[in-house]
């Protein structure tokens, strides 16, 4: 009886230890592929036309937050800053969300130009509405210059239009895009923290050298 | 680098940008307090998270039945919620096992259920004759698994984790006997043929869960 | 009873939904509009048709008493591996259907069915079953779904009609309850005729 119980869990987990061998390479590989499309989508260009040309990456705790310098083929001028975020003070309803968040500079201000969520576990129809295309969330911000944004949602005096019923989902994407933000100063070298952001264990890689 | 006239970082939050410069997050810390009454009142697991709705209208006809499965679940949910959380840190993480999680998770339940149903026939046949016959009943009782998922998934260390499972237990027991007066007061009154059973039951699951929304935020969630 | 039998018996007479009450949490859960309900629905047919393929399969070799455990973890293992093949090759779909898959191991639906017809029944017939219970399921789901997300949020399938000024208690959890419980009494007041 207790045998006949083992053999089928040993069965099972061995087929799902097999299958998990077979896909888990594809399924990096196709995660790392939506990631790539992702940092090209948030500065509206894409992978023929422009190049990530910069890769920093910072750890805080256990948290990485990625920034990529997205530069045109054409004329080699820098489109942007793709920067990937997860929340980190605040989690979602089930989870932490990450969000890939796109930064253009124009002129002397910087602008949020989209956003894509890369990963979330919210309630579907309420939290997890944040991945739809044109989402209050996203809309609230777009075209907005960080620096006048305010990290919270609106009915606690923010400037995130919360998505309706999910005030946990909202708050954790507004902190994600905050963290974004803080991630985007801190590459570029412009981040006011009394403590320096020398001490951020981070690392930067040169994807193209021409450019230096 | 373009030097910027623009206001920097000054909207950031003093939390992200300790963040950045210490490189770790404190996340604030919320209490055990807040995370009892989280767990019973305001994230009920019944009437807000949608979690054991089937033993929740199959044995809450009576009070008495529904506190036996109450106590039943909180039992259980305790033990479990040891068990996984320790099956997760010290085997399925050292081995980066993770996917295995459901199965693991499914099979130490099932498994418990028929250890505490033997262990307790030959040591407290009382106690096992006003639980027994809800305990295979758990095995298949949503909550279960979905509170040692979500314990896991919000990184719970093992006391912590052992108190949110039992509030959330507490919240289920709470939801079902509250239910089960409601239902046994419906039983005496005259319904309308098509809304007798179920549908009246989950009508006044309705009504009731629009009651317990009155305690939204009230705590912060964990 | 014929095979077409089979199929059509989860529709209305064995409809999961409505008349064996099995699987409510998901049911509940996510039906906050017709498109998500249709998607649960969806999913959890393909694993029920699989499960209950395999539980035919293997049920001649499990003893009675571990019966239910044994269920159990091939249930959970078919869930954890369609959710990787998925992911791998089928990403698109994976995005849409992704998150119900996780729900589907707790479905009571599942483990219900592999008891009551799958444990009895050959493998032919049992992936019948699961195709009919599966339809049923569906067709419930997006029902609930759909008057949701009409009463809710004011829209039919993400066409929004009336912004805003519907009451959005629909879309949260009492809502689900009572359209549930509303929707049962017009499925007794027609079933019964």
């Amino acid at each position: 009886m207790v045998v006949v119980l083992l053999l089928i869990s040993a069965i099972s987990a061995f087929l799902v230890a097999l299958v998990n061998d077979v896909t888990k390479d594809t399924i990096a590989l196709s995660n790392a592929k939506a990631k790539n499309a992702a940092k090209f989508l948030v500065l509206g260009t894409s992978e023929s036309e422009a190049r990530i040309t910069r890769d920093t990456t910072c750890k805080i705790g256990d948290f990485e937050i990625t920034v990529s310098t997205v530069t045109r083929n054409d004329d080699n001028a820098v489109i942007g800053y793709a920067v990937e975020a997860p929340s980190i003070t605040k989690s979602g309803y089930a989870d932490r969300i990450t969000l890939m968040v796109g930064f253009k500079e124009e002129g002397d201000r910087a602008v949020i130009n989209a956003v894509e969520v890369l990963s979330q576990k919210e309630t579907p129809g309420l939290g997890a509405n944040m991945t739809k295309e044109g989402n209050s969330l996203e809309r609230s911000i777009v075209g907005v210059d960080p620096a006048e944004l305010k990290f919270a949602v609106s009915k606690e005096g923010g400037s995130f239009d919360a998505l309706t019923g999910s005030t946990i989902s909202s708050r954790a994407y507004a902190n994600a895009v905050e963290t974004a933000y803080a991630g985007y100063l801190w590459a570029t070298g412009r981040l006011n923290t009394e403590a320096g952001a020398e001490t951020v264990t981070g690392s930067t890689q040169q994807t193209d050298s021409n450019l230096l | 680098m373009r030097m910027m006239n623009i206001l920097i970082g000054e909207n950031i939050s003093a939390e992200v940008l300790d963040g950045f410069a210490t490189g770790s997050v404190t996340v604030q810390a919320i209490t055990l307090f807040a995370i009892v009454i989280g767990a019973i009142f305001v994230n009920n697991v019944v009437l807000s998270q949608f979690l054991g709705i089937c033993p929740f209208l199959g044995v809450s006809s009576k009070v008495e039945t529904s506190l036996g499965m109450g106590m039943a679940v909180t039992f259980v949910m305790a033990l479990s919620a040891v068990v996984t959380w320790c099956l997760q840190t010290y085997v399925l993480n050292p081995f980066g096992i993770g996917y295995m999680q459901t199965i693991a998770f499914i099979l130490v339940i099932a498994a418990l259920v028929q250890m505490v149903e033997i262990v307790l026939k030959k040591v407290s046949p009382a106690l096992y004759q006003a639980l027994g016959i809800f305990l295979p009943l758990i095995t298949t009782n949503c909550a279960v698994l979905g509170v040692a998922i979500i314990t896991i998934q919000k990184d719970f260390d093992l006391l912590t984790g052992v108190i949110y499972s039992v509030s959330t237990a507490l919240g289920f027991a709470l939801a079902l006997v509250l239910f089960a007066g409601i239902r046994e007061r419906l039983e005496v009154e005259d319904v309308p043929q098509p809304l007798r059973g179920v549908s009246i039951a989950l009508i006044t699951a309705g009504l009731l869960a629009m009651a317990f929304m009155g305690f939204a935020n009230v705590v912060p969630l964990p | 009873m014929s095979k077409l039998q089979i199929i059509t018996k989860g529709i209305i007479k064995e409809n999961p939904t409505f008349a064996l009450v099995l699987g409510m949490c998901p049911t509940i859960g996510v039906t906050s509009s017709a498109i998500n309900g249709m998607g649960m629905g969806v999913a959890t047919m393909v694993v029920l048709i699989m499960s209950n393929m395999a539980i035919s399969m293997i049920k001649n070799v499990v003893p009675d008493k571990v019966r239910i455990p044994a269920f159990i973890v091939v249930i959970a293992s078919f869930v954890t591996i369609i959710e990787m093949l998925m992911q791998a090759y089928v990403p698109s779909l994976y995005a849409s259907l992704g998150v119900f898959i996780p729900l589907i191991v707790v479905n009571c639906i599942i483990l219900g069915r592999a008891e009551a017809f799958a444990s009895k029944n050959c493998i032919l017939d049992s992936a019948l079953d699961g195709i009919g219970i599966g339809l049923g399921f569906t067709l419930s789901l997006t029902v609930i779904g759909a008057v949701r997300e009409v009463l809710g949020s004011g829209a039919i399938f993400g066409y929004t009609f009336a912004d805003g000024v519907m009451p959005l208690l629909f879309i949260l959890a009492p809502g689900g309850f009572l359209v549930l419980g509303y929707l049962m009494v017009l499925f007794n007041k027609i079933a019964k005729r």
